[in-house]
């Protein structure tokens, strides 16, 4: 994308572009539950990033990060490491004066990213959560910890994980639901779509 | 007043005291709570991020289990309320109905017409009844935080009985029952819990804030309605101290255990002595 001037002082890439949307990837985004005509919408304001619980460490602004979206930017969008610093608070959706849901749009592209073969501690701590919640409908946190971080973060946890064990928090054996087979089944089949 | 009770993953873990200390508050208050038969995972904040389907599929389960039972959902757990309560937000919009009850039924639960409502019991204890007149050992000379942290109040169109920015509910029911509440005004900043695993170092960070405004703020402990805000909070809490190398000692409690304490509830019934950061001081301050 050529560079534009900076007008008046404006960031340059400030404004609203959302007659160069990239239909398809949008196509997507709506499927994983990302709303388009908000999309579309957004005008570019900052509210989202003002408010937004890790700022400072992102990447791309949730503002930008739409703008994006907008302008079909793949490759940034899915490398941008603000996916994964997102903490689904919904700051940026409750402020947002466009109803554009930022959140919700970073979730949705989340869930491309993981199909598109991205790679990080995140996407394997939250692929590994889901199985597990798939396999038997009610989490059993110390499998997911010791599926996520092996043997070292077992050890690293043990200090708690005794003390939650001795006030009857913690059982060795983990709760299901009645039919976890078919739950499982199920569950496993929509992901795939 | 009955409603159906879905405890979710954490309640009958590591938040204990919260599901023991709901359901003797309600008792007292003469709220019946019956136990969603066969509940599952509400899916967090993680499982839509890794697949829309499967996310709004595990959310709409327990809505459409709450449907069967004919009652409204009571969720005490701050997340399992918010995501019950989209997925009733999404059952009204005709393609995530289809997409939502297509999977639900190869589970053999069919999803009805009849909308139910979700319901926090934060929502019920501030906005259905006045507690006032049962309290019995008022908390007088207590000083609270009230932490909202994110999904409890936001975003608006999905739960709307308080402010997404600056909600009041616990800090009115604190005062109800005789606390000092302090204004904290980290009330909803994010504690990071979602990403607490993979990205360790920033959450602690987020969290450590949070506790920092509480102490500088005279604090006695600090109030919340969500499981995972605890585990920051509270399960956290040493961990934090020793990487900043700082002394907090915090006690965390959820709002149903300051409220039973309200009520007269002994603290032993209250499931209190659960705490991995004691709850001592604010108990030795109460003189209980
Ligand atoms: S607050 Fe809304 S309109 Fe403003 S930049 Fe963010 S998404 Fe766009
Ligand atoms: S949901 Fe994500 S993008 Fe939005 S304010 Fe929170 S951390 Fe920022």
């Amino acid at each position: 994308m050529a560079a534009k001037k900076c007008f008046f002082g404006m960031k340059v890439d400030r404004q609203v572009d959302g007659d160069k949307m990239n239909p398809n990837f949008l196509k997507k985004v709506i499927s994983e539950g990302g709303d388009g005509a908000a999309i579309a919408a957004c005008m570019q304001c900052g509210t989202c990033s003002g408010g937004c619980t890790n700022i400072d460490r992102m990447d791309l602004s949730p503002r930008k990060l739409i703008l994006m979206v907008q302008r079909g930017d793949w490759e940034t969008v899915l490398k941008s490491e603000s996916l994964w610093l997102c903490t689904s608070c919904y700051t940026c959706t409750s402020r947002c004066p466009r109803g554009v849901r930022p959140s919700d749009v970073i979730e949705a592209v989340k869930a491309i990213a993981i199909r598109e073969g991205i790679q990080n501690d995140s996407t394997r701590f939250n692929q590994i959560f889901v199985e597990l919640v798939q396999k038997r409908g009610i989490l059993f946190e110390p499998e997911l910890m010791q599926k996520y971080g092996g043997m070292e973060a077992m050890l690293e946890q043990a200090k708690l994980g005794i003390q939650l064990a001795l006030k009857g928090k913690m059982s060795p054996f983990p709760a299901k639901v009645k039919d976890p087979k078919k739950f499982n089944e199920v569950l496993e089949k929509a992901s795939q779509k | 007043m009955k409603y159906s009770y879905y405890p979710g993953c954490s309640l009958h873990t590591t938040a204990k005291e919260f599901d023991i200390s709901t359901q003797i508050v309600m008792q007292e208050l003469g709220i019946e709570l019956q136990e969603l038969e066969d509940w599952s995972c509400c899916g967090g904040s993680v499982a839509a991020g890794v697949s829309h389907d499967v996310g709004m599929a595990l959310a709409a389960r327990n809505v459409a289990l709450a449907q069967k039972q004919n009652l409204d959902l009571l969720a005490s757990c701050s997340g399992c309320y918010n995501k019950s309560a989209r997925a009733v937000k999404a059952l009204e919009n005709e393609t995530e109905k289809e997409r939502i009850t297509a999977i639900l039924s190869e589970m053999g639960i069919s999803v009805s017409d009849y909308n139910i409502r979700v319901r926090n019991v934060v929502d019920v204890l501030a906005n259905d009844i006045d507690i006032s007149a049962k309290i019995k050992r008022p908390l007088k000379g207590l000083k609270v935080a009230c932490y909202y942290g994110c999904l409890l109040t936001k975003p608006a169109d999905i739960t709307g009985w308080d402010s997404p920015v600056f909600p009041m509910s616990m800090d009115k029911l604190s005062k109800i029952c005789g606390a000092e509440v302090v204004d904290f005004r980290s009330k909803t900043k994010c504690c990071g819990g979602p990403i607490l695993v993979p990205k360790q170092d920033v959450v602690f960070d987020l969290t450590k804030q949070l506790l920092d405004e509480a102490v500088s703020l005279g604090a006695d402990c600090i109030v919340l309605a969500c499981p995972l805000c605890a585990t920051n909070l509270e399960l956290r809490q040493p961990d934090i101290e020793k990487k900043y190398n700082v002394s907090y000692k915090l006690p965390i409690l959820y709002i149903t255990e300051i409220i039973g304490l309200a009520l007269g509830i002994k603290p032993g019934k209250l499931g209190i002595n659960k705490h991995i950061v004691s709850p001592k001081p604010v108990l030795d301050k109460l003189g209980i």
